[in-house]
């Protein structure tokens, strides 16, 4: 095989797993298919109209914040899981509508509890 | 990565070392509260203001979770904003914040979280003064 084709296969091959992963999970999933409708995912500062929402997502990483608790842990985990969920059935609803704006919306909310999710798993992992 | 042969020693100490981590009661009058969130990044960041009958910033704390630069801007806002008055720490840009951290580009909007952080810790506290609201309280 030239050179140039392994070139081309590796690359394409690298794209492929970056489509994959990007069309799995639902949060980049969705930020992709703004991005191929013409809307930039949200930019500006979250504030005053979103406070009860901040609120519940700061206290949530106050609570990561403590001492390892593993009931606490799975109390965050579960909780998660089903925010995402719940969301991920709102953006795919709003998409349906072609409400993009309110899919952006819902996707900055996914973008918050996918950053604790992280934290999450860094938790997990032994120090 | 950080600049440290441009940045002092007392800047490269906001990331690893913040001050005025914290809060502040968030009910007492004299007390503004500013919650921000980065939806791109996914940062929150909460800035709290303690002012006194002067209209003077005699106190400041914050917590922000998020990344390192996001730390420091709130670290380095919570010192900016001690000892000034309210209309003077309304002043502070984050352009300012960004220079003295000596943020990379990709890290701008951090200082950017800041900046509306004070500004809504500062709004919180005006809207607390307000007397119109008070006697809505009372009535």
């Amino acid at each position: 095989r030239s050179q140039k084709e392994q070139c081309y296969s590796e690359q394409h091959s690298s794209l492929i797993n970056k489509a994959y992963q990007t069309l799995l999970n639902p949060l980049s999933r969705g930020l992709y298919l703004l991005e191929l409708n013409g809307v930039e995912p949200a930019q500006e500062t979250d504030c005053d109209a979103d406070s009860v929402f901040l609120t519940e997502i700061m206290e949530i990483n106050e609570k990561l914040a403590e001492p390892k608790n593993e009931d606490i842990l799975e109390e965050i985990e579960t909780l998660i899981k089903v925010k995402q969920e719940e969301l991920t059935k709102e953006v795919t609803a709003a998409f349906e509508r072609d409400d993009l704006q309110e899919a952006k919306k819902l996707l900055a909310k996914m973008k918050y509890f996918a950053n604790i999710e992280d934290k999450l798993k860094n938790k997990k992992i032994p120090s | 990565g950080l600049c440290v042969t441009r940045c002092p020693r007392q800047v490269v100490d906001h990331y690893e070392n913040p001050r005025n981590v914290g809060s502040l009661d968030r009910n007492a009058k004299n007390v503004g509260t500013g919650l921000v969130g980065a939806p791109a990044c996914g940062d929150v960041m909460k800035l709290q203001v303690e002012v006194d009958e002067n209209g003077k910033i005699v106190d400041a704390r914050f917590k922000t979770f998020g990344c390192g630069s996001a730390i420091a801007s709130s670290s380095l806002a919570t010192e900016w904003v001690k000892g000034k008055t309210v209309d003077e720490a309304l002043k502070i840009k984050n352009t300012d914040i960004a220079k003295e951290l000596c943020l990379p580009p990709v890290k701008l909007h951090c200082s950017m979280l800041a900046e509306d952080a004070i500004k809504a810790a500062l709004a919180d506290y005006k809207l607390k003064q307000d007397p119109g609201r008070e006697e809505s309280a009372k009535a």
